[in-house]
């Protein structure tokens, strides 16, 4: 995984030069991109942290290089920066799933806060993956019977509705059941079907 | 033809008449002169033949001795006494010569004289030869004339003993032989042998050559012909009398035949004549629509023609012989149509005519002008009285319709606000004047001079009226002069407008027709204000886009300001800062500092401009602002802008911010029209050009979506707009401006794609 940043594409270079200036006085990891087109060039999947994206760009825009992304499955949260008279294309933007937007002249409070917030979320989401990777790889342990027995323990069958629904003893249900248990490493039903539940997310 | 021929036949015919009894009369002269030349014939022959017995008897006695000189001498003279005819007897010897001869002569019979030879002696040698009595040829003897003998041979046994000779000269046989009434009836001549003329019993020729006649007298003369030949009967007053009398009767028929065939064709002629007259009377009365009614002296219809009868709707049958109260007389009015009649009668009617109401059969009751005049027969006698009806119901409607059409036109004169008169191009009198104008001018306007008149508020007449008083009605009409005026008496402003055209009865006469345009000039006013405060509402909305424009702009600097500025008081605070990177941090932000300001200085540049102010400005230098303050909306909507202004174009005429307005106008629009455009499509064209030699033109064309063709016009209406969130005021407002500075301004579909907007500006004011 990447070290978070909070990555910059503005065409303005002193708007570039000072939110840089401002987000390391808060400690913040800051790379620049001074057009739509040389992010893209740099892009990949391990970006992490926040994007601060100027709307009204020339050549690619801020709400292209968003639908791009966004084509990408990133999952990198965006901050637009509108001027005046730019809102309508920004609410647009949210409607798309951006994170927010801010509009010019911005409280610097209100910027390194919405920022922050974006960062956190980020990296939560980021564990969140994490772990709905880890269930899905331990999901993938399990066998074609240890598999149908999970899913009809999940829905809160009893092991003898399991056993007549898929025509099998009761006691190879709990034998099924315990390893799904144990593959799962889940100490209780309750465990086994939160597991499950991350990985539909 | 028959006429003709009959004549000419006739004439035949008497000619061959006459020419028969001529032929008839001549062959009867013939047979009459043959038969007397017979007999004149056979009388000379006769005395001839008892000439020659006695000259026999002489013979037969001379040898027997019976005879001697003595007794021959007397018994010749005592013959030739009686017989006068002869001129001459001897005695020829056989030699010869004359033994004895009576009379006694010393001519060429005188005694002892030899016969002449050749004639004489032929005579004689044939009577000896042949020893019968012989005649000699015919010929001339140098005494007596022509002459013939007649010899008889004397014999005694063989011998010849001479012969007794008789002497005839011809013309003595004409003269005694043939009776007087003969000779007084013919001509008589003899020919010799070889057609010699010997005698003619007369000198006088006859007139008739064709009546004569001839027969050998051969013999007794050798080779003799009388001729006899007629007189002629001019003098038989008989015979020529019928003949006369026929020609004479023949003429008088022909000349009769001749007259009664002209009096003929005379009286055809005048019966066509007649006829023709009467057809061209009969056809000129139906053709007439004036109804022809005459009445006798009495007041009894005489004659109706068909145009009257029509009229009123009665046959000629019905009316005429009538007597009044005629059948067409209106029941109402019964009186006066006795009294009318009764002083038509008495010969006093009105000479133009008198109106009277008539009924026709139908009942319906019509109009009519009736017309008396005497009417005189033939032989100049007043017969009666010849009225002449005309109905009038149409005219009367049509003068009333003329009249109401008249005051339909005055009415409507008279309801124009306009001031109209007409007035005669020579006298200047004026001929018409409507209501208006008499409420200005007073309204005794009519017939004065309309110079006077309108003194108070007119053209210049020199300015037109020399080539109007010229014209003829077919130029007409012409627009002579157009001119807005005050009027001194009222002080409102008129528009004239003089013009030429054909009055009613042809003459070419001036209209004026003044229009009172003192609220338009009014409007006009209130116009030019409203369109200053638009102007300035134009310039309040620019700089409001403008100023939004701007705040965009100024974001920029400021937003940078903020961010250098707080990360050197978290910096500060964090005590965690090097101090050299805070004095970088601190310039920059003094720098972006300046361009805010910079900023500012434009808009307040362009605020302070308010006045209209117009001079020579360089359409360059417009172009050149207005992209500084489009560039960053261009820059951030992606539009390239291309400027291209020749270096040696000429200043235009006006108010460079109100200009700029436009061009930015311009601009924005050129940019937004481009959102949907591919964005390496973006691209606005401006360029500058001369436009004649008295305005520049200026094109803004873009490549966005353009405009339908009839949308062009309909672009410049106030509130008309393409732009979801636009007002619809710019292009209208921006054509305002280019009118206000004389220029124009449209759009036409750019050649690609697109829109070109273009206006012209002038070079000079």
């Amino acid at each position: 995984m990447a070290e978070p940043k909070v990555h910059i594409v503005d065409d303005d270079e002193a708007m570039r030069d000072s939110l840089k200036w401002l987000l390391e006085s808060r400690g913040l990891k800051v790379e620049l991109y001074p057009s739509a087109e040389v992010f893209l060039r740099a892009f990949n999947r391990d970006f992490c942290g926040c994007l601060v994206l100027d709307v009204r760009m020339p050549g690619m825009n801020g709400l292209d290089l968003y639908e791009q992304l966004q084509a990408h499955s990133s999952t990198l949260p965006v901050i637009f920066i509108t001027g005046h008279g730019d809102v309508p294309m920004a609410v647009s933007a949210l409607k798309k799933g951006a994170a927010d937007f801010i509009e010019k002249p911005f409280n610097d409070q209100d910027m390194l806060s919405l920022i922050e917030s974006c960062m956190t979320q980020d990296s939560a989401a980021a564990a969140k993956r994490a772990e709905s990777a880890s269930v899905a790889q331990r999901l993938e342990r399990l066998t074609q019977r240890e598999r149908e027995v999970l899913d009809l323990v999940v829905v809160g069958k009893l092991n003898k509705q399991i056993a007549d629904e898929l025509g099998i003893s009761i006691k190879t249900v709990e034998v099924h059941r315990s390893r799904v248990m144990q593959k799962m490493g889940a100490n209780s039903v309750a465990e086994l079907v939160q597991l499950t539940l991350k990985k539909l997310e | 033809m028959m006429p003709n021929f009959a004549v000419g036949a006739f004439i035949l015919a008497m000619i061959a008449l006459v020419w028969m009894l001529q032929k008839h009369e001549f062959d009867q002269q013939m047979a009459t002169l043959a038969r007397d030349v017979q007999w004149a014939e056979q009388t000379l022959r006769l005395h001839m033949q008892s000439d020659q017995e006695f000259l026999q008897e002489l013979a037969r006695e001379a040898p027997i001795g019976e005879i001697g000189g003595v007794k021959f001498q007397a018994r010749a003279t005592q013959y030739l006494t009686i017989n006068p005819h002869l001129s001459n007897i001897a005695w020829i010897d056989a030699e010869k010569i004359i033994r004895y001869a009576a009379p006694f002569e010393t001519g060429a019979w005188s005694v002892g004289k030899s016969l002449a030879p050749r004639e004489q002696e032929m005579g004689f040698l044939a009577a000896r030869a042949s020893g019968r009595p012989m005649y000699g040829n015919a010929h001339v003897n140098e005494f007596a004339g022509p002459a013939l003998e007649l010899f008889v041979p004397i014999y005694r046994g063989a011998i010849f003993l001479g012969a007794m000779v008789a002497a005839y000269p011809v013309s003595g046989m004409l003269r005694h032989l043939v009776p007087a009434w003969f000779s007084e009836k013919y001509h008589l001549s003899f020919t010799g042998a070889g057609n010699l003329p010997l005698a003619e019993n007369s000198a006088a020729r006859p007139r008739d050559e064709r009546l004569s006649y001839s027969l050998n007298f051969d013999p007794p003369g050798n080779g003799m012909q009388l001729h006899v030949a007629a007189y002629g009967t001019e003098t038989n007053l008989a015979k020529t009398l019928p003949i006369a009398l026929i020609v004479g009767l023949s003429l008088l028929v022909v000349w009769s035949l001749w007259s009664l065939r002209n009096a003929l064709a005379r009286r055809i002629r005048a019966e066509d004549a007649l006829r023709a007259e009467s057809n061209f009377r009969k056809a000129m009365e139906e053709s007439m629509p004036t109804g022809m009614r005459a009445i006798d002296m009495r007041g009894q219809i005489t004659y109706v023609n068909a145009a009257f009868c029509k009229m009123v709707g009665y046959t000629q049958e019905d009316l005429i012989g009538a007597n009044a109260p005629f059948p067409y007389w209106s029941q109402e009015d019964l009186i006066e149509h006795g009294r009318v009649l009764q002083q038509a009668l008495a010969g006093e009617a009105p000479r133009g005519g008198i109106e009277s109401r008539f009924r026709r059969r139908s009942g319906e009751l019509f109009d009519v002008r009736v017309y008396e005049a005497p009417l005189v027969d033939s032989s100049g006698r007043q017969a009666g009285w010849m009225a002449s009806i005309h109905d009038i119901t149409e005219q009367r409607h049509a003068r009333a319709e003329l009249e109401a059409s008249h005051q339909r036109f005055m009415t409507v004169l008279d309801g124009l606000d306009a001031a109209i008169y007409v007035a005669d191009l020579e006298t200047d009198e004026i001929l018409l004047a409507n209501k208006a104008f008499k409420n200005i001018y007073g309204y005794d306007a009519v017939s004065r001079n309309c110079w006077q008149v309108t003194s108070a508020c007119r053209p210049d007449p020199a300015r037109f009226l020399a080539e109007a008083k010229k014209l003829a009605p077919h130029q007409t009409p012409l627009e002579l002069h157009e001119i807005e005026l005050q009027n001194a008496l009222n002080g409102r402003w008129y528009q004239l407008r003089e013009r030429a055209i054909q009055w009613v009865d042809g003459r070419v006469v001036r209209m004026e027709v003044a229009t009172d345009i003192t609220d338009r000039m009014n409007v006009e006013e209130v116009n030019n204000q409203q369109l200053e405060r638009l102007q300035q509402t134009s310039r309040l909305i620019t700089m409001g886009e403008m100023a939004s424009s701007l705040a965009h702009e100024l974001n920029q600097p400021l937003s940078a300001i903020a961010n250098y500025n707080m990360g050197c008081v978290n910096r500060l605070q964090a005590n965690d800062f090097r101090p050299e990177e805070l004095l970088a941090a601190m310039q920059k932000a003094s720098a972006q500092a300046e361009r805010a300001g910079k900023i500012i200085r434009r808009v307040r540049d362009f605020v302070k401009k308010s006045e209209p102010q117009r001079c020579a400005v360089g359409i360059a230098d417009v172009i050149e602002e207005v992209i500084g303050f489009a560039e960053i909306e261009a820059r951030k909507a992606g539009v390239r802008i291309s400027v291209t202004v020749p270096t040696d174009l000429s200043p235009a005429y006006a108010d460079k911010i109100m200009i700029e307005q436009v061009v930015l106008n311009l601009v924005k629009n050129g940019i937004e029209a481009m959102h949907d455009t591919p964005r390496s499509e973006r691209e606005l064209a401006i360029s500058a050009r001369a436009n004649g030699k008295d305005f520049i033109e200026v094109r803004v064309a873009d490549r966005g979506h353009g405009v339908l063709v009839e949308q062009t016009e309909k672009l410049f209406a106030p509130f008309y707009t393409t732009k979801p969130e636009g007002m619809g005021m710019g292009l209208n407002i921006c054509r305002s401006i280019i009118e206000f500075h004389h220029g124009r301004l449209w759009a036409v579909a750019n050649s690609d794609s697109g829109t070109v907007f273009s206006f012209t500006l002038p070079l000079n004011p």
